[in-house]
């Protein structure tokens, strides 16, 4: 049996598939003490321990060790010269009006930064050697009564030859061997020094967090009987086994988000759609994520707390739009929605504990497309009258109905999450009509027709069990482990005998890294340069094929480049200006065996009628459920088609059908 | 006037906001020029077809304003019904709506079935444009030696671009063609996006419909202007600094700001405010309507209002002709912010009589600009940098550190990247100038110190800079900030340089840079006091 367990911050989900058959589980999170929520849920599902094979995991411990600021006592250790790195981080303001600016606070303070006197030059030559025993006085003795358990860092050129971080390293463990010791050259081997200190610092400080957390839950399964492979979800959409993830915190920080991307991609994989954007609607924010080939792309551009993490991590865009979003008037006497949100506590005023402010779930709960005996599958109370007196003041101002006022909330509310695709789609050079869009989430599948038609995609795929899709997607990640490095090569006649030779080192590396995570699988190698024009600052991604290689040409490497930088700018091409690489990412992959497929977990039955205000007035829709969809051979819109974690809206003008996948795949109906 | 259903004008607005944001992305993420792409020093924006600016990218202050000063003088000489596909509007004429040489506005046309819906606007600072010296001529007695002056005008693109009489103008006279133009390219890219965003909006709601939410658009951000400039007690209200000297004498240039709160409009008159020099910092006016703008803005208003033509009709702006804001042809203003900051800091003084608790202290709030160039073999290497230091302190809060000034955004260029980029300098120390904050209730932001140690002879060092004789005050009992400083280390010689110079560096030499720090708010010795 494969147990897939996702630690969201209001619900800890499980889905665990053995052949044909699929079980649920949900319980609250226990914020304090994740792994307790972990053993609940198992418990919950009243699985037998010694049953599970394969049980991967997914948490939010990282990321709030670094929110809530309680990782490790951590120095940071600096070339000289560079002590207020990361006070100084690059200069600019994020709100450029606001004149009580304060900037992102780090993780490390000055205090415990602490700086070495040595340089390394840009093409990793030795400017000013490193005398290690210089570094026997005053910060050993800084470091000896600082009360530290980890220890950052980063040297000036890094990237570019490590070997003084690794001199330093083998110092400290000489020194000090019960400091947890993190070099920026371990972490990413790219330039830009703010970043590159950054990430290593918040790879220093939440490492023994992570480690402790991932000890103590292997400790808790092993007492339950549990003896089968246990995998940790990262950023980048792969998993590593727990022992390896427990040694690399800064690759698990954004877990979940990437997790329901996995699931997304494999369920439509199913159906035939390999081009697909992902829509992630919770309760506070929307997850959007650009999928080719049912691959999804990676950007090292990520940051947690406005503190930048240079970590490949799936590349996923968040907006604040979610069921939670406020719906408000603002004092222009604008229709807003968002970004402010009621949350899990108080919640829409619908769940009646505390909130009274209207909010997206709200609205659909007054146009009818949320009724309240069956949200969450009947499991949780929600009152359509608290729903109605929130958006009385708002129907009020516009002098319109309670239900024209929630349509339009919704509307808007669409038109955010519209926004956030554009991110992911136009604003990159990729048509959305191309694509296949695939909602989850609790609140996905209730806009995604009208977000679909806003865009012109012609094509939605609800997965089964929409609600908990995040715990599955864990089950169909693979093993996959990420390496990035700076080298400048200039696009010449000489470029692609040393592209070779890079992706041999790197090649090699990854697949002896690969080998001391303890995966026993040979991994397949993705290459990816990022090149720009030279003179240009920021680098596009153009991807390799390792059978490329062999006859690689410089004209083709411009050619590859150009095409990538016309899709996204609009501008260039091949005889437009020298072209460079600047940096190198290996990826190793391989699968985790062979997923039994997701069901729909409960056996369902064929509805009623509903009424649904949308587009202006009330409509008679049908009441489905996929097993009815199935047995009927279609549902046309206007429908909601409901199940135990989520709802879909089908409007007039849609059709929806089920495939052999328990997806629902709702189509636009062509007009003559 | 046509109404717009309310649920499709936040729909419209919220598309034609993003797609001035989606332009002003692109741009900076192909730009070859670093004050671009650091700096964020563009704009881009959707006007409507009139004109107004209806939508803007809000990239930095300095750029409030600006696409409608410059687009009018174009519109005047060339209708916009004489316009036909492909054509442009070009402009960086400080004496009509311009900034600086540098900023070069492109302005297209957007059609639909033949009919003119509007226009894609962008600028960009771009790096060299010509003129008497690499990058930067702090020695420029005039605009002309400042660069290439391209006045109001309309071009084609088909015709006088890629190639065309007009680029090929252009590219003979400065000195990085290959960036400069791509560059340029960019901005043509960004406006060709803009436009397919506004027909995409048309082709969804109807022309009329998307052109009746961009008027409405307008009057949404009036509205909220006024709304909360009605807030702030009506008065009179009056602030005054000082640039510390014009580079070549040592006395200072007062500036000087009335500022009168009506109702629900502000206006702002400069009058008293020192005549134009003969140096580069005179600002021009569009620049002065800008810092006026932003300091409203950034007190009285917040900051979700979408910045347009609309929000700028309640404030107006009023400069003697022939001050150093607002001077007469063909005074120099390549360093215009320098005055604009002054300005900017008279503004606020003024402000903090009328709501004490929005404002801050006065800060560096400085550009300082440092230009490193040699001519090697392969021709001119530049690097331009930008800094700013620390913030004026708040009520309830310090200044912030080390930050670049109000009327500007640059971030920084990673040490590791120049050590990619420049051979002839290596920066060997960058951090926090500890204790030149002012110190207050609250304290002002620390400045910053950066090193370079010099690799080469012959670099060139060309800079300006001010606050380096008049200090940055506090505010309500807040003590000022401490000055900055430029020095050069030669053997055991220190060299102190002025503000504004330039200089040959040797092989060898450290040059070094310290900003200034921010102007406490409040007493010191009554913590928590009112």
């Amino acid at each position: 049996m494969r147990v897939g367990i996702e630690v969201g911050g209001t619900f800890t989900d499980l889905v665990a598939v053995e052949g044909g058959e699929v079980r649920i589980a949900k319980v609250p999170s226990v914020p304090a003490r994740p792994d307790e929520g972990a053993m609940a849920v198992l418990k919950a599902a009243g699985l037998a321990m010694e049953d599970i094979d394969d049980l991967v995991h997914g948490s939010t411990v990282a990321i709030n060790a670094v929110l809530e600021r309680k990782g490790a006592k951590t120095a940071f250790l600096v070339t000289k010269g560079f002590r207020d790195l990361l006070a100084l981080q690059r200069h600019n303001r994020r709100q450029i009006y606001d004149l009580f600016y304060a900037k992102p606070v780090p993780v490390v303070g000055q205090r415990d930064t602490f700086e070495i006197d040595e340089r390394t030059g840009p093409d990793g030559g030795i400017v000013k050697a490193l005398d290690t025993q210089a570094l026997d006085g005053a910060l050993a003795q800084a470091l000896g009564c600082g009360g530290y358990e980890a220890v950052a860092v980063c040297l000036l050129n890094g990237y570019a030859n490590p070997a003084h971080e690794q001199a330093v390293a083998a110092w400290l463990k000489a020194h000090f061997p019960d400091l947890a010791v993190t070099c920026s050259s371990d972490v990413t081997r790219e330039f830009r020094e703010y970043e590159r200190a950054s990430t290593t610092t918040i790879a220093a400080y939440v490492q023994p967090v992570n480690k402790a957390y991932i000890d103590r839950l292997a400790d808790s399964l092993r007492a339950a009987g549990f003896t089968g492979r246990f995998s940790i979800m990262q950023s980048n959409g792969g998993r590593l086994p727990a022992a390896a993830s427990a040694g690399n915190a800064v690759g698990a920080l954004f877990s979940g988000p990437a997790a329901g991307v996995k699931g997304a991609i494999r369920q439509a994989a199913l159906a035939g759609y390999r081009d697909i954007v992902t829509l992630d609607m919770g309760g506070t924010s929307t997850d959007v994520c650009l999928v080719n080939d049912a691959q999804a792309d990676l950007t090292s551009e990520t940051e947690v707390d406005g503190l930048p993490i240079r970590v490949p991590a799936l590349d996923i865009v968040s907006v604040g739009a979610g069921g939670g979003s406020i719906v408000w008037i603002d004092d222009g006497g604008m229709l807003r929605v968002g970004p402010r949100s009621a949350g899990a506590s108080p919640g829409p005023a619908c769940y009646e504990r505390g909130g009274v402010e209207a909010t997206v779930t709200d609205a659909h709960m007054i146009r009818g497309a949320i009724r309240a005996q069956a949200f969450l599958g009947g499991a949780m109370r929600v009152d359509r009258d608290a729903a109605a007196r929130a958006f009385e003041p708002l129907a009020r101002h516009f002098d319109m109905s309670l239900e024209d006022i929630a349509d339009s909330a919704v509307r808007v509310a669409d038109a955010n999450i519209v926004r956030a695709i554009e991110l992911v789609s136009t604003e990159r050079g990729r048509d959305p009509r191309d694509y296949v869009l695939v909602p989850y989430g609790g609140a996905g599948p209730l806009h995604a027709v009208r977000v679909a038609e806003a865009l012109g995609i012609a094509t939605i795929v609800v997965p089964p069990n929409a609600g908990v899709l995040s715990a599955f997607g864990l089950l169909a990640a693979d093993f996959a482990q990420y390496d990035t490095m700076t080298r400048r090569v200039a696009v010449d006649a000489q470029a692609p005998g040393r592209v070779r030779k890079i992706y041999a080192e790197m090649a090699a590396r990854a697949r002896a890294a690969f080998a001391a995570a303890g995966i026993d699988a040979e991994p397949a190698i993705t290459f990816t340069l990022e090149m720009r024009y030279v003179g240009q600052a920021f680098e596009v991604q153009v991807p390799l094929e390792s059978e490329a290689l062999e006859g690689l040409r410089a004209d083709d490497l411009a050619a590859r480049f150009a095409d990538v930088h016309i899709q996204g700018y609009g501008f260039g091409g091949a005889d437009y200006g020298a072209c460079e690489i600047m940096s190198f990412r290996v990826g190793a992959l391989a699968p985790p065996g062979e997923l039994p497929a997701l069901r729909e977990a409960e056996p369902s039955q064929t509805g009623a009628a509903c009424k649904i205000f949308d587009g202006g007035e009330w409509r008679c829709g049908a009441l489905a459920q996929r097993a009815g969809i199935r047995n009927a051979g279609g549902q046309p819109g206007p429908a909601l088609v409901e199940d135990a974690t989520s709802t879909a809206f089908i409007p007039g003008g849609w059709h929806a059908t089920i495939d052999l996948h328990d997806n629902l795949v709702i189509e636009r109906l062509d007009l003559p | 006037m046509k109404l717009v259903f309310p649920a499709d004008q936040a729909v419209i607005a919220q598309g034609l906001v993003a797609a001035a944001r989606e332009m002003g992305v692109k741009l900076i993420r192909s730009a070859y020029s670093p004050v671009v792409r650091e700096a964020s020093d563009c704009a881009a924006a959707l006007l409507d077809r009139h004109g107004n600016v209806v939508a803007q990218a809000e990239l930095i202050p300095m750029q409030l304003g600006s696409i409608g000063a410059t687009f009018k003088p174009c519109a005047k000489l060339f209708p916009p019904e004489t316009l036909v596909e492909g054509d442009f509007y070009i402009n960086n004429d400080p004496y009509h709506g311009g900034q600086h040489l540098p900023d070069v506005f492109l302005f297209s046309p957007i059609f639909l079935d033949g009919a003119l819906i509007g226009f894609a606007a962008t600028v960009a600072h771009h790096l060299d444009l010509g003129g008497g010296a690499p990058g930067l001529n702090p020695q420029a007695s005039d605009v002309h030696q400042e660069g290439l002056i391209i006045p109001p005008s309309k071009y084609n693109h088909a015709r006088d671009w890629s190639g065309g009489p007009l680029e090929r103008l252009i590219r003979a006279n400065i000195r990085v063609p290959t960036q400069t133009i791509g560059d340029f390219n960019a901005q043509f890219a960004a406006n060709f996006c803009g436009a397919e965003r506004l027909r995409a909006l048309c082709a969804k709601f109807g022309p009329g419909t998307v052109d009746a939410a961009m008027a409405e658009l307008l009057d949404y951000s009036e509205r909220r202007m006024r709304r909360a400039i009605a807030q702030a007690p009506d008065g009179v209200y009056y602030g005054a600094d000082a640039v510390d000297d014009d580079g070549i004498g040592d006395q200072p240039l007062p500036v000087h700001a009335t500022v009168t709160i009506a109702g629900d409009s502000v206006h702002v008159d400069f009058a008293g405010t020192s005549d134009q020099v003969a140096t580069n910092v005179n600002c021009p006016f569009a620049s002065t309507v800008a810092t006026a703008l932003t300091v409203v803005k950034s007190v009285l208003t917040s900051p979700d209002i979408p910045f347009n033509e609309g929000s700028m009709r309640p404030v107006t702006v009023a400069a003697p002709y022939g001050c150093i804001l607002n001077p007469k042809p063909p005074a120099p203003v390549r360093a215009r912010l320098t005055s604009s900051y002054r300005a900017y800091n008279a503004v606020m003084k003024a402000m903090a009589q009328a709501v004490p608790d929005k404002v801050i202290a006065t800060g560096f709030d400085t550009t300082e600009a440092i230009c490193l160039s040699h001519l090697g073999p392969d021709g001119y290497r530049i690097s331009l940098e930008i800094f700013g230091g620390g913030y004026g302190a708040g009520p309830e809060q310090d200044g912030c550190d080390a930050v670049d000034s109000p009327m500007s955004n640059c971030g920084n260029v990673p040490v590791e990247a120049l050590d990619l980029e420049y051979d002839f300098f290596r920066v060997s120390a960058y951090g926090l100038r500890q204790g030149s904050g002012g110190p207050g209730r609250s304290r002002g932001g620390l400045g910053l110190i950066r090193h370079y140690e010099i690799l080469a002879d012959d670099v060139t060092f060309a800079t300006y800079s001010d606050r380096f004789r008049l200090a940055p005050q506090g505010l309500f009992g807040g003590e000022p900030g401490q000055c900055a400083a430029t020095r050069v280390k030669r053997g055991n010689q220190i060299i102190d340089l002025p503000s504004k110079c330039s200089f040959a560096l040797r092989k060898g030499d450290v040059l070094m840079i310290e900003t200034g720090g921010g102007g406490g708010y409040g007493a010191p010795e009554s913590p928590g006091a009112a």
